[in-house]
């Protein structure tokens, strides 16, 4: 380290002249950002520094803290494979868990340093002259650092759905990624408005606390029951004295997973029998031939994301419970107009309704090479090279950037090759010394010509409407292919595509 | 007709509202309560209409899971709700009249429940190319006949406020109705009609066919007794064939069929198509409605009451 961080934060970073310039300027303190900042400190680069707007970190795990928060993917899968936990308690860890996880990560490789809380990066430059990015906050400051890792989450942006009259509901309203826990459900006439992955976590929670419940739904999605157990003490003893066997059953999590694939993400028998068995799955929950028409999806099974659940429809049919598939018409003062014309009174609405993804844009302007804006050039939807890097954008990587969304499989898993592709982007900077590492624009599009031909045969690409689709119908999102694809891609930066400028 | 489905959702979705709009305790009551003679007519006929609603608006849900494109399956996810909410207030309509019989439903006449029945067990597999041509004649017979009847009979002032609401959701709909008859008379004549051969001998149909028929003489002969002029029903379902008859439409074998026997039911002398027809209204009078299997749970979900 060439300054300690006591001078580096004295010194005055809006004056440029004496902004210091980090290696790699980090945006976010999620898995992603956290992932980053210990994998570029053991390939060498030492002067990080991780702005976050938040004060903790955690990202996703500290924002959805929602009854019922849990992974849907197995915590062996879903937690880095460069640390190991064998303490998990469950197969599906609950949110705190999680959280606690990512805890045991800063503390267990020193990053509390890098990190600056209270920093919301609100615009991104490339400044040719000093060839170096500079990031302004909201609280008034200035960073430059050589490299930039963008890590600022694919679903950090909670987002209250804009439905005719939310402005008038007198009641309470809640999001499920802006948990309030001082509010007492007991007795309590609640609405939870969203069917997808964090609704139907929440409300057979809410079934359990309020005096009654009703759930609205748009557009009913395919549930598969979960496996979930609860760790045996045995388990727990034998991955802390053999980690090769927790490896080994994260390695048959993985594949596990990875056969999915083929039923979730392209049509063939295997979707089919997917679908066959989330049918079964809802025929042996719910006995009323209606009800279960209701919950029934038109979509194909993988179009949208899959969800999973033993007790979401055990919950519906609870006597406090009750499913609305009424469209909504409007929110009242004093509760849901559903088109039938009857008013659902509530004295609370739980919004499970999602995120802000920004499909066609960037959470804020990002400038590039001669001034170029990020946004503009993805008004049609987004494009990057591997996922990574976008050309007139140099030594500037992104975490979960275009068409690196996994349908089937741990985000992490994903996560990591990209992490290890953008140390291997961010050494060349900084050890060859180079003014910039900067994708060549064919790469990029030969790159996304064929990535947007193999996306033309799956299911999310079906006809069907989701989040992951543009309003066009851009499929800027999602990886066609195997994780396992993905990695194999991802293993090596390759030179030829970059122009190297020193 | 040809339409912009799009901006028709829009004007749908802008155009919403709910039962706590109407004030159904407005002054009023007496012009249908203390009017012994149209009280227990209008009973009958408001229990008949309003389970019209309701068969209408399980039509339109099945018609949503057919839907050729995302935005005429959201124009009928709507409808359903919109059907559903003209039988809820016309249930409430009742309810201010007091001719419900405590918290329940009024009983529905056998052929209604026949109908119910079929829809519930059939129509979520009828193509859209049935389920198409022959909601345009149930909308524009029944609900536009009926409750045409209904404002020139009853001089309850917010019978009519709730009628305005109705009739002007009814505009759209058979808006929608008729653009996809006459999109559904696209394609090739001749593989419409065997494609409408094969159908007919399907025995699920036969038997939507059979709680169907009798059902349009039943409610003429309702209609009838309440003093409804024939004509008015038979101007209705002349209409379906003027308004339906668009090149497009004609070429719709299901079309034909269907105005065709609006024809057979318009000529009274028709006794080919009266005698079985009536005679079915009388067989299945004789049905013993415990026989029935049981009423399927989406009746219930309806209400008279503004908020829940
Ligand atoms: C409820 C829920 C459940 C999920 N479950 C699973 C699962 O089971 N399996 C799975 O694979 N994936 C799951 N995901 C996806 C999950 O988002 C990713 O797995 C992962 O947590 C993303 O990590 P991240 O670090 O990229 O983003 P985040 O965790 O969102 O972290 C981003 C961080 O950046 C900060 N930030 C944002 N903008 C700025 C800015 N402008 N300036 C400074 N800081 C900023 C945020 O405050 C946040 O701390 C789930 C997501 C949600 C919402
Ligand atoms: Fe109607
Ligand atoms: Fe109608």
């Amino acid at each position: 380290m060439t300054t300690s961080p006591q001078a580096r934060r004295s010194a005055r970073p809006q004056d440029s002249a004496v902004l210091h310039t980090y290696e790699t300027l980090i945006v976010g303190a999620g898995f992603a950002g956290l992932g980053s900042a210990i994998r570029l400190r053991r390939a060498g680069i030492r002067d990080i520094v991780i702005l976050e707007r938040g004060n903790a970190v955690g990202g996703t795990w500290r924002d959805n803290q929602y009854p019922g928060a849990a992974c849907d993917i197995p915590s062996n899968l879903y937690s880095y494979s460069f640390a190991p936990n064998p303490e998990w308690s469950r197969a599906y860890s609950g949110s705190r868990e999680i959280l606690s996880y990512i805890g045991s990560l800063v503390r267990q490789y020193e990053l509390a340093p890098l990190i600056r809380f209270g920093q919301e990066v609100i615009e991104l430059a490339f400044d040719k002259a000093s060839r170096r990015w500079l990031a302004k906050t909201a609280a008034g400051q200035t960073y430059g650092a050589r490299t930039v890792v963008m890590a600022q989450g694919p679903l950090s942006n909670a987002r209250f759905p804009d439905m005719p009259g939310i402005g008038c509901f007198e009641g309470h309203k809640i999001h499920s990624a802006r948990w309030d826990h001082g509010y007492d459900f007991a007795g309590k006439r609640v609405a939870v408005i969203g069917t997808g992955a964090s609704a139907i976590q929440i409300i057979p929670e809410m079934v359990k606390q309020a005096g009654f419940v009703k759930v609205f739904q748009r557009t009913p999605g395919w549930v598969l029951p979960r496996p979930d157990y609860g760790t045996p003490d045995w388990m727990r003893a034998l991955f802390r004295r053999a980690p090769a066997a927790q490896s080994a059953l994260r390695q048959v999590l993985y594949g596990a997973h990875e056969s999915m694939a083929t039923g979730l993400i392209w049509r063939t028998p295997a979707s089919g029998l997917l679908e066959q068995v989330a049918r079964l799955h809802l025929r042996s929950q719910v006995q009323d031939d209606w009800m279960r028409r209701q919950l029934t999806p038109d979509h194909r099974i993988g179009c949208k994301r899959v969800l999973v659940s033993n007790d979401y429809y055990p919950s519906l049919q609870q006597p406090n419970a009750k499913l609305i598939t009424w469209p909504i018409a409007t929110l009242s003062p004093r509760g849901i107009r559903t088109v039938e014309g009857v008013e659902h009174q509530a004295d609370c609405i739980v919004f499970a309704t999602g995120f802000d993804v920004s499909k066609t844009g960037t959470p804020f302007p990002v400038h590039g090479l001669g001034g170029r804006l990020l946004s503009e050039e993805w008004q049609r939807g987004a494009q990057a090279y591997r996922s990574v890097s976008v050309a007139g954008y140099p030594n500037l990587f992104f975490t979960f950037g275009p068409n690196s969304g996994p349908g089937h499989n741990s985000a992490l898993v994903y996560l990591e090759s990209q992490i290890d592709y953008i140390v291997q982007g961010v050494r060349l900077v900084i050890e060859r010394d180079l003014k910039w590492l900067d994708v060549h624009e064919g790469a990029q599009q030969r790159y996304n010509a064929a990535i947007q031909r193999r996306l033309a045969g799956t299911n999310w690409n079906s006809g069907c409407k989701s989040w992951y689709l543009t309003g066009d119908g851009f499929n800027g999102t999602m990886y066609p292919g195997f994780a396992t694809q993905y990695r194999l891609q991802m293993r090596r930066l390759p030179q030829r595509d970059y122009s190297l400028v020193r | 007709m040809q339409l912009d489905l799009e901006k028709m959702r829009d004007r749908i979705k802008a155009s919403q509202w709910a039962l706590a709009d109407i004030d159904w305790d407005a002054p009023g009551r007496e012009r249908v309560t203390e009017n012994p003679e149209l009280y227990a007519k209008l009973k009958a006929f408001m229990a008949d209409l309003m389970w019209i609603e309701h068969v209408g608006a399980r039509g339109f849900a099945a018609m949503a899971k057919k839907a050729p494109n995302d935005t005429l399956r959201e124009i009928y996810t709507y409808f359903h709700a919109e059907e559903q909410r003209h039988a809820n207030a016309e249930m409430a309509l009742m309810q201010r009249w007091g001719m419900l019989d405590g918290e329940g439903l009024p009983e529905p006449n056998i052929n209604i429940r026949l109908v119910v029945e079929w829809l519930d067990a059939y129509a979520d597999e009828m193509p859209l190319s049935v389920l198409g041509s022959v909601i345009p004649m149930l909308e524009i017979t029944l609900d536009g006949a009926l409750c045409k009847f209904l404002l020139d009979t009853v001089d309850d002032p917010v019978c009519h406020a709730a009628f305005d609401k109705i009739n002007a959701d009814e505009a759209r709909h058979l808006g929608v109705d008729f653009h996809v008859l006459e999109m559904l008379g696209h394609g090739p004549i001749y593989r419409q009609t065997l494609d409408m051969a094969g159908r007919l001998i399907d025995p699920r149909l036969l038997m939507g066919i059979l709680a169907y028929l009798p059902l349009l003489n039943r409610m003429r002969d309702n209609l009838v007794e309440l003093g409804l002029k024939e004509n008015k029903l038979y101007e209705a379902i002349a209409k379906y064939k003027r308004v339906g008859g668009t090149p497009g439409g004609r070429r719709n074998p299901w079309f034909q069929l269907i105005s065709r026997q609006g024809a057979w039911v318009i000529d009274r002398k028709n006794v080919f198509y009266h005698a079985p027809v009536d005679a079915l209204v009388r067989l299945t009078g004789k049905i013993p409605p415990r026989l029935l299997p049981q009423i399927p749970s989406w009746v219930h979900e309806l209400t008279w009451k503004p908020t829940a």
